[in-house]
């Protein structure tokens, strides 16, 4: 959009424009960074500020009182068997869910499959995961299934629309090519299209996994007797909210590092054959 | 197009052209798509007589249940008689007005800053990032305990849930105002008032369009949430009744009435306001949009308009998919 100067050659003498653009570029870049401090300056110390002033200091504690707490809980070890037993909630639940959803993805190569399972995308899309939470909770109890159910429902339809997505901008000629040449049906998902699909299903994945996160939360809320969700309830229900914030801190911590740090890394690993779609 | 559709197909009897009408309509997308509702009660009731519950209801009773409570025959009147389902729905569907209508004010100024000065884009990013991160629970919590029960509690829940996506949209729309036209209304020195009126307004009204759809279906979500922690009324607390009363029929009719509801809510109104929105406009729907705006420089951001724009081809399927054979 932008016309911007990269990089000037080596071993030539910048010009006057590519100097002005470059020293305009360095002001532009610290200016982000003072504005952006400023941010977390003005945002965090308002916080401090209202706590204890505007909201009561037990109804919200200010960022001092969490980052404390945090450190208490982080050297308790609480912190670590809460993330697991929350992770492996996530992990089964979203496991399946991204089976079935890129399942469903796949299907809607076939124009009647697609219709077919419309209506089911639209209402996992669309349908609160309370709903799916509650329903899978008062069917099953506090078993397993419960959960796994609440949490399939609401993240299935997400990485479906991402497949979908990818399949309607498959390579045809591709595709007719290994049909003319009696390329076996499962060979041809197997060679053409799931390597096509690659990003889209780094996407769904992506996607799947925040939502994922969400709804394991809640669902742990209700029935968990472990895990984050279970101490966020547990804090709230005791007026904790030095607690409950830093279990939302965590939290976000957690989603960040996992999104950021983990994703990416095997983002990185598994498109190293090509490069185009990481950038 | 038509050079593909017309290859040869391999490995299928050519006489399948020949079919009747019949055999053709159950081929037909559209007739799957109606298939799907009886399908799904029929693995319901297969679930219901292979599981030993004595607590999963078959989908008579619930569909019963459902119909009780349309026609007002409910054998529970939630202590008033305002209280029923309409009531409910009403007073859900106030909350998320109210509260949609500030999160549109507010996100529209931010946005509006963000798109156009740099400082302020670097000064709210991360914090508009992190409540967009936010799950709607904690608000529910927290609200819950300050506000106590009330209509202020989901109203603020609804705003917080839905103002990042206005933000972010409103933001990629200023971006996206086409910079010559500004310059050439300079040079002719068009009156502000009229630029805006003719040139930033229209150029942003897809955006905001996309930002008041995924801000409402969002607010929706966090809503109901935070009626069940935060409120004694309401559609989400009645689910909650259901729930504590343990009437399986109860929880899993309403789940069913949420589902008609935002398929009603997205179905009839914001599909045709879209469609009347834009007549002036044919070619430009919310796909284009969301992918010309795709050239922005953060990852977030990135991941948010594939979302939509991978969200609003999937809805666009219907329309164009239908010359071009897949398979």
């Amino acid at each position: 959009m932008t016309t911007t100067v990269d990089q000037v050659p080596a071993g030539r003498t910048p010009t006057a424009e590519e100097q002005r653009l470059q020293k305009q570029r360095r002001r532009d870049r610290v200016s982000r960074i003072f504005w952006r401090i400023a941010g977390y300056v003005f945002v965090l110390g308002f916080w401090e500020y209202a706590s204890g002033t505007i909201l009561d200091e037990r109804l919200l504690p200010g960022p001092s009182d969490i980052v404390r707490t945090f450190g208490e809980i982080l050297t308790g070890g609480r912190l670590f068997s809460s993330f697991g037993a929350t992770l492996t909630r996530l992990g089964v639940g979203f496991t399946l869910a991204f089976v079935i959803g890129a399942a469903i993805g796949l299907l809607t190569q076939i124009r009647w499959w697609e219709g077919f399972f419309k209506d089911s995308i639209l209402i996992s899309l669309t349908a609160p995961g309370l709903v799916w939470a509650l329903t899978g909770i008062v069917i099953w109890g506090f078993e397993a299934q419960g959960w796994i159910f609440a949490i399939v429902l609401t993240t299935f339809g997400i990485v479906s629309v991402n497949v979908a997505a990818g399949v309607k901008a498959l390579p045809k000629d591709l595709l007719d090519m290994a049909k003319a040449f009696k390329v076996k049906p499962f060979v041809r998902q197997r060679e053409i299209v799931v390597p096509h699909l690659a990003p889209y299903l780094f996407t769904a994945i992506r996607f799947g996994f925040s939502l994922g996160w969400k709804v394991t939360v809640l669902t742990e809320l209700f029935t968990a007797t472990k895990g984050i969700g279970f101490e966020m309830r547990i804090a709230t229900q005791l007026f904790r909210m030095d607690e409950f914030f830093t279990w939302v801190l965590s939290f976000f911590v957690f989603a960040l590092f996992l999104e950021k740090v983990v994703l990416q890394y095997f983002e990185r690993r598994f498109f190293r054959w090509r490069p185009e779609v990481t950038a | 197009m038509t050079a593909t559709a017309a290859a040869p197909k391999v490995g299928k009897p050519t006489g399948s052209k020949k079919d009747g009408k019949v055999m053709r309509f159950l081929r037909s997308p559209s007739f799957a798509r109606i298939l799907f509702p009886f399908a799904f009660l029929a693995v319901w009731w297969a679930v219901y007589y292979t599981i030993d519950s004595r607590i999963f209801p078959p989908p008579q009773q619930v569909l019963g249940f459902m119909w009780d409570e349309i026609t007002l025959n409910s054998l529970l009147r939630y202590g008033s008689v305002r209280n029923n389902v309409y009531g409910m729905f009403a007073i859900s569907l106030m909350r998320l007005g109210i509260g949609f209508v500030i999160a549109m004010l507010l996100g529209t100024i931010i946005g509006l800053a963000m798109g156009l000065s740099k400082a302020v884009d670097a000064f709210f990013h991360d914090w508009i990032m992190a409540i967009l991160a936010m799950p709607a629970l904690v608000w529910a919590l927290f609200l819950g305990l300050a506000l106590g029960f009330g209509h202020v509690g989901p109203i603020i829940a609804v705003a917080l849930t839905g103002l990042p996506f206005v933000v972010i949209n409103v933001r990629e729309g200023v971006r996206n105002t086409p910079k010559d036209l500004f310059d050439m209304a300079r040079s002719f020195q068009v009156p502000r008032k009229r630029v805006i009126q003719h040139v930033l307004l229209p150029s942003l009204a897809p955006f905001m369009f996309a930002a008041m759809r995924y801000g409402f279906a969002i607010g929706w979500k966090g809503l109901v949430i935070t009626e069940v922690f935060a409120s004694d009324e309401g559609a989400g607390w009645t689910i909650k009744f259901w729930y504590d009363a343990h009437r399986a029929h109860g929880v899993i009719g309403y789940a069913l009435f949420f589902i008609l509801f935002a398929l009603l809510l997205e179905r009839t109104i914001f599909e045709r306001l879209e469609r009347r929105t834009f007549k002036w406009r044919p070619k430009l729907s919310g796909i284009d949009v969301v992918e010309s705006a795709l050239d922005t420089d953060s990852q977030d951001e990135k991941d948010f308009l594939i979302l939509e724009r991978s969200r609003a081809k999937f809805e666009a399927l219907d329309g164009d998919g239908s010359e071009k054979p897949r398979g």
